[in-house]
């Protein structure tokens, strides 16, 4: 048996299956809810980075995150009710693991900033350019969460043929 | 497409007739059925991006108006309204071509209407909130008007009701 026929079977996908009608339809909502709000405050994040608002500091930015977090917190969790839901129609499509992989990226940009960064950046006062490091970060930010968003929303078009062996 | 359970009237009749003719069109036909990804699935893309942009700035300004990041400057946040708009003609073209496409399938949805209500009335609220909070009868460095925050947040509800009234489409017929 495949892990996504697997999946497909557990009590919890089960009773995710049994709710699809109004779950589904509803998490769809939230999704691009969270899409708004992630892409929204990190989008302003990596503009600063990029050299954008330098009158701000870039750790008075940086407060806002929680808010990008919580976006990206709502669309793990909305999206891990598709997945779980219907398994094969990800697994199977490649344009799903592009997103993926895209995310992953996301997240690593994110994980190297914060800790090889982080402390330079509360030194940054206002008014000071960003170094070239710090440009490079919110560029690969910006360039995957949108790559992220692209991937998503085209995946029911370019995948899901090839998974359904068309 | 699309049953209507009742027979329409004298003047919704000729309405009726525009949406599907505009579906009919040689245009929307070639536009949804095409199958490059190039055609309806990055006009529908783009969407999306044009939706990020217009909520996700207006959602920062919101979420500093109420308190959020207090110590970054409001006067920082005007350029919010330069993304929103851009993001705005996005959707507004691209939410456009998706219309004229299935003119008659969307033109009688009761949820497109009240996306579009909500969507009204949230850009409305951005243009007072703009008002209030940059129109120079207040200082951006002084504390936010409770004015504002009562904005704020009912332009968070507009947007994100408008979004999932939008995403409803798909499912409410």
């Amino acid at each position: 048996m495949t892990f996504a026929a697997w999946l497909h079977h557990t009590p919890l996908s089960l009773a995710l299956q049994s709710q699809v009608q109004w779950l589904w339809p509803l998490c769809e909502g939230l999704h691009f809810t969270g899409l708004a709000l992630l892409v929204g405050v990190a989008g302003m994040f990596d503009l600063r980075l990029l050299g954008f608002m330098k009158r701000v500091p870039v750790a008075v930015v940086q407060e806002f995150m929680p808010w990008a977090v919580l976006g990206f917190g709502i669309n793990l969790v909305t999206g891990l009710v598709f997945v779980v839901s219907e398994p094969a129609q990800y697994f199977s499509n490649p344009t799903w693991w592009v997103k993926v992989a895209f995310i992953v990226v996301s997240g690593i940009n994110a994980v190297v900033y914060q800790f090889a960064f982080g402390a330079r950046a509360a030194r940054l006062a206002p008014g000071d350019d960003t170094p070239m490091s710090f440009k490079v970060i919110g560029a690969v930010s910006l360039v995957s969460w949108f790559a992220v968003l692209w991937a998503g929303r085209m995946l029911p078009f370019i995948g899901a043929a090839i998974g359904a062996g068309l | 497409m699309g049953a209507r359970p009742r027979p329409p009237g004298r003047v919704v009749k000729p309405l009726l007739d525009i949406l599907q003719r505009l579906q009919d069109s040689s245009f929307s036909v070639a536009f949804v059925s095409s199958p490059s990804i190039w055609a309806y699935p990055t006009v529908l893309m783009l969407h999306t991006v044009g939706l990020a942009m217009v909520v996700g700035p207006n959602a920062v300004l919101d979420l500093r108006l109420l308190g959020a990041g207090s110590r970054l400057p409001l006067a920082a946040l005007r350029q919010v309204f330069g993304v929103m708009w851009i993001g705005f003609a996005i959707n507004a073209s691209t939410g456009l071509l998706l219309f004229v496409s299935e003119a008659a399938d969307k033109g009688t949805q009761w949820i497109f209407f009240v996306k579009l209500l909500l969507i009204a009335l949230a850009l409305t609220v951005a243009v007072l909130t703009k008002r209030l909070v940059f129109g120079g009868e207040t200082d951006p460095s002084h504390p936010v008007p409770p004015r504002a925050k009562v904005l704020a947040v009912a332009s968070l509800v507009l947007w994100f009701g408008a979004i999932i009234a939008g995403r409803l489409m798909a499912y409410l017929h």
